[in-house]
């Protein structure tokens, strides 16, 4: 009985590669701070913190969609997920790391450079505009700082209780009574985490950091669609990881019946999130009123619309056509150019969620943007495999290894 | 080699020392017993209310809508409300029947043939509502596009109640072909085992002369499988197209993007309630808690507690919205005609929160998941609270429109709508008790599957798996 691999060893070109990403990256925004950050025209200023808002907000959600994955799977009693768990536990830790990089982000632009070019609710105007005037009491800066700041330290602690929970697997055998109650506590950490989730993630911090920026406009949908969004690229994310430690020879117990589930949930987010953004879509421009539809006039008429039928494109045909057949899901090649795909289809809609509203004239993407997501993958890959070779690759006495162990789909 | 196997921290999902032969006694009993007093005493109430029905029905029909109390701007009231409160009802069948079927909950095997059941019987009830709100229901067949001797007069596509009528009509279509393809083998194994010549002929003509073989059983799998792929976009369009009755309007409190998403999950919430309320009695008087267990009942006071909590997410969040807007209609709507307990309809919007999201966060705690009467409790209290909830949305955004000089007086609905609502419980409970009564109540043959996985008896003799680790394990057991 040969021993199973459990111990992940960071790979030298995994590391070379990641650094050279952060290095791109780091470039990127030194020379996008010089052309653009210290630009005297404003609108240049406005796209270079916009574009640093969109990718921060973004893979900070889709790390932290991880942890969602976990709470959600504890809660329903999953078993089929422990065989690599380990991995949306490693990837969750990144909220760590870009909380605070998102933290500071925003707060840079709320409170010290006060910029109403991104966020009108800081204008002088506001407090004279009727409808404006009328919000300040959600859009201000203290609550915003506060609020913000509470989330992102709520995400990290909750998640770090459910991680530390975790660590609990790898040091003895459990019988019946002691594994009801690891159980038991894993659960109680999860719905924390989750009931925080849900107030935060599901409604109110979509609204505060990305649709506050169309301070006029509203949409109820506006959160749970960005959850959607959010947590289809972190389902993704998860699919590339598990393909990449299969490649390098771990994680036995994961074989295709693991990554045909993963596949549904690729699957079935990218048509939940068509879903909602039919039901958003469809509702403003049937009701046609004009506080509304000001949202979506220059994305589906004016420079936007390429963006915006790439969007559908990318997060919806794509997934619909390519993922539906069985044999796509089990593919290793095909779950992995479909992971790389929704990643970089929701990174767009999110790049049209916040510059759409920034730059309404022209789209900016270019350089500076693929530099910077180069910076967030580069310390995702960095940081996440560091991670992964912190605790064993396998939860080996976890209750539920054996189901996950003889996973059938 | 492929085993079966699950933690033995799962609770069993069939409780006793039960074997193939046991399961099919336990549920084939109540169907060769003569029926109960209990039952006849049911069964008449229920006829009894849907003759109510019938003479309300009646009356609408000969004297017109005007037998009801709509008025000038409520123009739906308690016909609408009803409506969708019995098509939210009828999506926990086949949410049981297709979602959980996705997501491999087991438990599902217990409820689903009762559930799927009752979806049927709710879409039947909530189709009566529209079509008697036509008043001049001889002409309900212009709903149906055709090509007509009415000139140009087709049915009006961009309107979400003619999706309505498609929608609802496929997923009852769905539901029924699934309910059935489910009971064909079931009603196989009654026709064998009937002692009378007459019994055996009409189920033998209900089981389509199933025998068991094993090309019976690989059709009867893959047609599963299809109408499960069909159900599962159904559960959710269903209750999408419903929302867009009101949510295409520009009436505040109508018109948010919400809507769809939060009426699905309201539906799973009211749907599941009923669901509780109709096991928790079948249960009991079947004497089948080896099959409805403790573990089943808790699992859907989880659904519950989280649909829920979605809904009530919902509602926060439309409320938040009818503020932040600074939308003076849609404030006024929400904090004036809503929220302010000692507006006119005050009441109903406190009750809704109260029902709908307040009291179901008991769930919470095991214990009160686990408890029967504070389950049957809350069951009825969550479906007064969704009734409620339709009330609010539709009353409450209608009774004060645009023009103050146009506001209509209290609306409060006469005898007939009453009568209407009751017959259609009768119509519900009707169908329901002769179902318990000639039918399999529990899937036999789906039970029996997840038998030799979850059963009692036979978690006991996997003892020797349970003590391996994992290694060991996989090096016997992976494929």
């Amino acid at each position: 009985m040969a021993s199973i691999r459990a111990q992940f060893e960071v790979p030298s070109k995994t590391k070379t590669w990641s650094l050279a990403l952060i290095f791109i990256g780091v470039l990127s925004l030194i020379v996008g701070f010089v052309t653009k950050g210290m630009s005297s025209d404003e609108h240049t200023k406005t796209v270079f913190w916009g574009t640093l808002m969109y990718n921060s907000i973004f893979f900070t959600l889709i790390c932290n969609a991880s942890m969602f994955f976990i709470c959600a799977t504890t809660l329903a009693m999953g078993g089929w997920q422990i065989a690599f768990r380990r991995i949306p536990e490693a990837i969750s830790v990144m909220v760590k790391i870009f909380g605070p990089i998102t933290l500071a982000i925003l707060l840079y632009v709320v409170l010290v450079d006060h910029n109403h070019e991104i966020y009108h609710w800081l204008s002088e105007e506001a407090k004279v505009d009727p409808i404006l005037k009328g919000k300040l009491g959600f859009l201000n800066p203290t609550f915003f700082a506060i609020w913000t700041t509470l989330t992102i330290v709520l995400w990290i602690f909750l998640g770090a209780r459910m991680r530390k929970l975790s660590a609990e697997c790898d040091e003895a055998p459990m019988d019946a009574e002691t594994g009801t109650k690891f159980i038991w506590r894993n659960t109680v950490s999860a719905s924390l985490f989750i009931v925080w989730f849900a107030l935060t993630v599901a409604s109110t911090i979509p609204w505060l950091w990305m649709m506050s920026i169309d301070a006029h406009w509203y949409s109820t949908m506006y959160s749970w669609y960005t959850f959607a969004s959010s947590f289809v690229s972190g389902m993704a994310l998860v699919a590339l990881w598990v393909i990449f430690l299969k490649n390098k020879g771990y994680l036995e117990y994961a074989n295709e019946e693991h990554l045909h589930d993963i596949g549904k949930f690729m699957f079935a987010f990218s048509v939940f999130w068509t879903y909602l953004w039919f039901s958003q879509y469809m509702l403003i421009w049937y009701g046609n009123i004009p506080e509304e539809v000001v949202y979506f006039k220059h994305r589906v008429q004016g420079a936007y619309k390429g963006i915006f039928f790439l969007n559908l494109i990318i997060n919806f045909i794509c997934p619909l056509l390519i993922l539906m057949k069985r044999s796509a899901k089990r593919n290793y090649t095909i779950v992995t150019f479909m992971a790389v795909l929704i990643i970089f289809g929701h990174w767009i809609d999110f790049y049209q969620m916040v510059m759409g509203s920034l730059s309404k004239e022209e789209v900016t993407l270019g350089w500076f943007d693929f530099g910077i997501a180069s910076l967030f993958i580069g310390m995702i890959i960095f940081f996440v495999s560091k991670e992964l070779a912190k605790k064993p690759l396998v939860m080996k006495y976890h209750p539920f290894l054996k189901e996950s162990i003889i996973h059938h789909t | 080699m492929h085993l079966k196997y699950e933690s033995q921290l799962r609770e069993p999902l069939v409780y006793g020392e039960k074997d193939f032969h046991q399961v099919t006694e336990d549920i084939c009993r109540p169907i060769e017993a003569k029926p109960s007093k209990l039952w006849y005493v049911g069964f008449f109430i229920a006829v009894a209310l849907l003759m109510f029905g019938f003479y309300s029905i009646y009356s609408e029909v000969t004297y017109g809508v005007g037998q009801w109390n709509l008025n000038k701007t409520v123009g739906w009231g308690w016909d609408i409300t009803n409506f969708v409160w019995w098509v939210g009802i009828g999506h926990a069948g086949t949410l049981i029947s297709a979602i959980l079927l996705l997501f491999r909950q087991g438990w599902r095997t217990g409820v689903n043939r009762a559930a799927e059941a009752m979806t049927i019987f709710a879409v039947m009830c909530a189709g009566q509502f529209p079509i008697w709100h036509m008043g001049r229901v001889w002409m309900a067949f212009f709903v149906m596009p055709y090509p007509n001797t009415r000139g140009p007069l087709w049915a009006n596509f961009n309107s979400p109640l003619l999706w309505d009528v498609f929608a609802i009509s496929t997923y009852f279509t769905v539901s029924l072909l699934f309910w059935y393809s489910g009971l064909i083998p079931d009603f196989a194994t009654i026709r064998d085992r009937a002692k009378t010549k007459l019994r055996k002929k009409l189920y033998g003509i209900a089981a389509f002369g199933w025998t068991g073989s094993t090309k019976h059983w690989q059709r009867h799998e893959s047609l599963s499988l299809v109408l499960a792929g069909l159900s599962t976009p159904l559960v959710l369009s269903v209750h999408t197209i419903v929302s867009f009755d009101f949510a295409t309007s520009v009436i505040p409190g109508w018109h948010t993007t919400i809507f769809p998403p939060y009426f699905v999950a309201g539906a799973v919430f009211s749907g599941f309630a009923m669901v509780q309320t109709l096991m928790l009695i079948l249960r009991k008087v079947y004497g089948l808690e080896d099959y409805i267990t403790l573990g089943h009942i808790e699992a859907m006071n989880k659904v519950i507690v989280l649909t829920g909590s979605i809904v009530g997410v919902a509602y926060l969040t439309e409320l938040f919205m009818g503020w932040y807007s600074q939308n003076k209609y849609e404030g006024y709507t929400f904090w004036y005609s809503r929220a302010n307990l000692f507006s006119p309809y005050g009441w109903s919007y406190w009750g809704m929160m109260a029902c709908n999201v307040l009291s179901p966060q008991i769930f919470w705690f095991k214990k009160m998941r686990r408890n029967l009467f504070v389950t049957f409790f809350m069951s009825i209290i969550v479906n007064i609270g969704m009734w409620f909830e339709r009330f609010v949305i539709i009353v409450t955004s209608l009774y004060r429109d645009y023009l103050p000089s146009s506001w209509s007086i209290y609306y409060s609905p006469t005898i007939f709508e009453i009568g209407f609502y009751l017959g259609t419980f009768g119509l519900f409970f009707t169908c329901f008790f002769l179902f318990s009564k000639y039918f399999p109540v529990i899937a036999i043959a789906e039970i029996k599957h997840v038998l030799q996985t979850t059963g009692e008896s036979y978690k006991e003799k996997v003892g020797g798996i349970e003590a391996m680790q994992g290694e060991e394990f996989a090096h016997d057991y992976a494929h």
